[in-house]
């Protein structure tokens, strides 16, 4: 039995991004249409079993009814079948049921916030990830096609490939000893006093930023420190800035399509598993992979530590080339010369 | 982006303002002493409440039938709110509107509205003088999720995005449209979705987070101002009430009902007051007691106006011509 | 004899012919298991199930429109559509297509549709839900518009309704829903274009519709007290026109008002009373005296509301100029 999961987020893309950085809405019939091609992809090459999220949306019985409607459909589908708040505890708690199913590979359709809510539910799990808006760090675009076939490849575990990999990094939040919360790529400390409509894209209210990884291109938070240098997924550390300071000011790409000059200071490396601490002076909120999540007060103490406890992030490409390589596409036959 | 402590007790003090308003109505209709149709608000006020709080006093709104949060949150005088209710003479429309079409010109409330979906094409016009004539006003157009199932949904949308005009397209998702739910009326689940088709932005935030309404609107109002064109905001919340004063409401579940009840924006903005120490719970209390008294004052106003002359079922149908009123 | 309300009898006649007939579906706002705004669709859903009963998202213009094109092609819709006033949204599909279709094609197409279409006034429901708008129905060539005042009418006339071959605008009374009378047992159908006589009298004719039957009616009971016999004739269908029976009851009392409670001005109690004196002007005592609600938008005002549709005491006041 060779089986994937897909986790297809049906609020993803729709967020007050749309309006602050021309982000593009993302309908929910485009994902119908991206995870059937996951399918597609999958099923061609090998997998049998696929379970989908239950969503409000209904993404998953739609995708049936149009696979069996176009009987294009090989693999045995179910939706994993949990009550339905309507939030982000959907994705966590698939997630979670997922990865005590054993399913090979984890699709995920979304942002970074739900690759961050599937994150806090796997451990073992390969993850690949699409994404589906214009903002996002951690999920790479790609054609779903490309996503299932190497999640086929990863489920099939011929080529133990994702288990060669290094884990991916995560920042975990502490709130007065007690483990809150975690973020993928950044970890925002902000003087906001609600969740609001939980992006974040002034800078101007910013405290600090602490980052997993670093590039120019990162869009977002972790460009902020990827102007000034570059971490990578490989590198064991992190890195943190204070904003709104006296020292560099950096040209920055905060959000898609938004570039703003940022004053910073205090540009510190934080290695892996090094705990940094931060008192509250007062009231504010930590936004995590760019949403505001944390509400905290004065007095409350925190503890970032970047730990490699995230997930293991499948590379399409390179999964697809190890299979190309070992003849994984090749059904029967020789090369004729 | 945070707000003023001032200005949040401000918010709160709107969405209660609307929150007993209702509530007296809903007693005053049941007793006997509002006739017609009274369709309520209560569950929503974060939208009207998040979103008028970015504007000023000359700005637009169109309104629909649910229409008493978004007067009151333009700053509409509950007096003469309430004695339109009671179809007074002194009432916003001398007695001749009633709850559904409530306007007040000199607060750019271009009323309340009776046919759905009929507010969102006078937004476009109100837009289109706006920037016709420089003036830097903005509208907002409140609307239901079964009002995009009209033609001028579409119609409107489109207008304002090619001419890109100031407005402001507040959808107000509670689910329903009478007793058809969101998924039998149309298949999509985010009608921010329906931004795409006219080259818009959409977005959809929970709208029973009035500071979440707050940010969208903020941005869309900012968009607008600047001549960027019009933005589409899709508010999540829900109606506790029936459609209508009188309609059991027997098509909502009981489990969904329950469900929002709990993320009522009110209990939600004191909590976030309270716990955050902007005033305390004894201050929350002084308020409430304020406002009660704004409501009693308003209806006793109400109560002791006259009703309206028989001679003015004629008056205000033309600017220039007086009808006859013999009917024999 | 069965005792039935005028919504009920309404019901039961299209239950009667959804039966008979598979053809025949009901769509609208909220007419399936929610029963209709009026309560008028009851319990149809549950009878005939969501694809006889069809609830449709809030778009007039579809409603309409969709009727239209599934009675082009085989279907006997009947459409409900909540308030006569929204009819605005669906006009275009209603004037420019259901009711040119088959004139314009060359007879070519049949529309065998009902519109149903809730007037009046009386609970304060102000401006955009009280409206009387069937003149501007009456205008157009190529639709019935049809009437009733009472419950044994609607059910006869219903039935006719929903077998005729064209397009056909039901006027319901919205405050006549509750009201009951007695119907037939036998499912007897009243043809187009039929009207009635309600009461007989030899001194005075009301021709009234609606709502104002009954308001004639009442006018008549109390005038009889002053030994005054008013004959109240109800036209019951508006197009066609049963102008015979009109023009027969004034042959005898040589005496006319026509009240209807549109506004006055264009209303089509101004079309009859023209008929009237155009071509039985030499049987008239007096011209014709025409009563209708007053040339102003409904107010939401109880009190300005009753004052300016007309009541039996108008009537009275109306009778009184002829006698
Ligand atoms: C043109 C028109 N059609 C139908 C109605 C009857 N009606 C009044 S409110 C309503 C439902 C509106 O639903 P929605 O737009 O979601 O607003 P909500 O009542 O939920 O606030 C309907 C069908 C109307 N007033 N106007
Ligand atoms: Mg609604």
């Amino acid at each position: 039995m060779i089986s994937i999961g897909i986790i297809a987020n049906p609020a993803s893309g729709k967020d007050i991004r749309r309006i602050v950085s021309h982000a593009t809405v993302i309908d929910n019939y485009e994902k119908v249409n991206i995870v059937e091609r996951i399918i597609l992809g999958a099923q061609g090459c090998g997998v049998d079993e696929v379970y989908i999220m239950a969503d409000t949306f209904q993404i998953g019985n739609r995708v049936i009814d149009n696979l069996i409607a176009s009987k294009e459909l090989k693999a045995n589908i179910k939706l994993i079948d949990i009550k339905l708040n309507g939030n982000v505890s959907d994705t966590i708690n698939t997630a979670k049921i997922m990865e005590d199913m054993k399913i090979g590979c984890i699709v995920a359709l979304g942002g970074d916030g739900t690759n961050r809510a599937i994150a806090k539910s796997i451990d073992k799990t390969p993850l690949i990830s699409i994404s589906t808006g214009t903002n996002n760090v951690y999920p790479d675009m790609m054609e779903g096609t490309a996503a299932g076939m190497a999640a086929a490849v990863v489920a099939a575990n011929k080529f133990d490939i994702c288990h060669t990999y290094l884990r991916d990094k995560r920042i975990e939040v502490f709130r007065n000893g007690i483990f809150t919360d975690i973020a993928l790529i950044d970890a925002v400390i902000c003087k906001d006093l609600y969740v609001g409509s939980k992006a974040i894209w002034n800078v101007e209210d910013i405290i600090k930023v602490i980052v997993s990884r670093a590039h120019p291109a990162s869009i977002g938070f972790s460009s902020l420190i990827g102007c000034m240098m570059t971490i990578k997924e490989s590198d064991d550390y992190g890195a943190s800035v204070d904003l709104n300071c006296l020292g560099k000011t950096v040209i920055v790409p905060i959000a898609a399509g938004i570039m703003k000059k940022v004053n910073t200071c205090n540009l510190t490396r934080l290695n892996l598993n090094e705990e940094y601490y931060y008192k509250a002076a007062g009231r504010g909120i930590i936004a995590v992979d760019g949403e505001r999540e944390v509400p905290f007060k004065e007095g409350d103490e925190f503890i970032f530590k970047i730990t490699r406890n995230g997930p293991y992030h499948v590379d399409v490409k390179k999964t697809l080339e190890i299979a190309q390589e070992n003849g994984f596409f090749i059904i029967s036959g020789e090369e004729v010369y | 982006m945070n707000l003023e402590n001032s200005r949040i007790i401000d918010m709160y003090k709107t969405m209660l303002r609307i929150r007993k308003f209702e509530e007296k109505a809903m007693n005053l209709f049941a007793e006997g002493k509002i006739p017609g149709f009274v369709h309520l608000y209560i569950g929503e006020e974060a939208v009207a409440t998040g979103v008028t709080a970015n504007l000023n006093t000359n700005d637009y709104i169109t309104s629909t039938h649910r229409g008493h949060g978004h007067i009151i949150a333009k700053g509409g005088d509950l007096k003469y709110m309430m004695a339109e209710l009671f179809g007074k003479a002194t009432g916003y429309c001398k007695g001749k509107g009633g709850s559904m079409h409530i306007a007040d010109a000199t607060r750019g409330i271009l009323g309340a509205n009776g046919i759905v979906g009929a507010g969102q094409n006078i937004a476009v016009g109100a837009g289109l003088s706006a920037k016709y004539k420089g003036t830097g006003q903005v509208c907002a157009c409140f609307f239901g999720d079964g009002s995009t199932n009209q033609g001028t949904f579409h119609e409107s949308l489109n207008l304002a995005s090619i001419w890109k005009l100031p407005v402001v397209f507040i959808c107000e998702n509670n689910m329903y449209g009478i007793s058809m739910s969101q998924s039998r009326h149309q298949a999509i689940q985010d009608i921010s979705d329906r931004a795409v088709a006219y080259n818009i932005p959409g977005v959809t935030v929970d709208g029973n987070d009035v500071f979440a309404v707050y940010e969208a609107a903020n941005e869309a109002v900012k968009r607008a101002r600047a001549m960027q064109g019009p933005t589409l905001i899709e508010c999540k919340t829900y109606r506790h009430r029936g459609h209508f004063e009188g309609d059991p409401a027997i098509y909502k579940p009981e489990e969904e009902q329950k469900e929002w009840l709990a993320k009522d924006p009110i209990k939600r903005l004191e909590s976030f007051i309270v716990e955050n120490k902007i005033q305390t719970v004894d201050e929350i209390n002084e308020i409430n007691e304020e406002i009660k008294r704004e409501i009693l004052d308003a209806v006793e106003f109400a109560e002791n106006s006259p009703e309206p002359a028989i001679d003015s079922v004629v008056e205000d149908i033309y600017t220039d011509i007086v009808e006859e009123v013999n009917l024999v | 004899m069965r005792r039935m309300t005028y919504a009920e009898a309404i019901r039961d006649a299209m239950r009667i012919k959804m039966k008979e007939d598979p053809d025949v579906f009901i769509l609208g706002e909220d007419v399936g298991k929610f029963g209709g705004c009026f309560g008028v669709t009851g319990t149809l859903y549950d009878e005939f199930g969501e694809d006889r009963v069809r609830d449709t998202p809030i778009s007039e213009s579809a409603i309409v429109g969709c009727a239209v094109g599934a009675a082009a092609t085989g279907l006997r819709p009947i459409a409900e559509l909540m308030f006569i006033d929204f009819v605005t949204v669906g006009m275009d599909q209603l004037i420019n297509q259901a009711a040119k279709m088959r004139y314009m094609f060359g007879g070519k197409i049949t529309v065998p549709m009902v519109v149903r279409l809730p007037v009046g006034a009386g609970f304060q429901a102000a401006a955009q839900h009280s409206q009387s708008l069937e003149a501007w129905l009456t205008h157009v060539p190529g639709l019935k518009v049809v009437y009733p005042s009472t419950p044994q009418d609607a059910f006869g006339l219903m039935l006719s309704s929903i077998e005729d071959d064209n397009p056909v605008a039901f006027i319901e009374h919205k405050m006549l829903y509750g009201v009951s009378g007695d119907v037939d047992d036998e499912v007897k159908k009243i043809p187009l274009g039929a009207a009635d006589i309600k009461r007989e009298g030899k001194d005075v004719t009301v021709i009234a519709t609606g709502k104002m039957v009954h308001e004639a009616l009442a006018a008549a009971e109390e005038l009889a007290k002053e030994g005054l016999e008013v004959e109240v004739v109800d036209p019951r269908t508006l197009y066609p026109l049963d102008k015979k029976t009109i023009f027969d009851s004034i042959r005898k009392t040589n005496k006319a008002v026509v009240v209807t409670e549109e506004i006055k001005r264009g209303g089509y109690a101004g079309e009859i009373s023209a008929m009237i004196s155009e071509e039985i002007f030499d049987s008239l005592d007096a011209p014709v005296v025409r009563l209708g609600a007053l040339n102003a938008p409904i107010p939401f005002s109880t009190k300005l509301e009753q004052y300016m549709i007309p009541n039996s005491g108008d009537i009275i006041k109306g009778i009184k100029k002829l006698v």
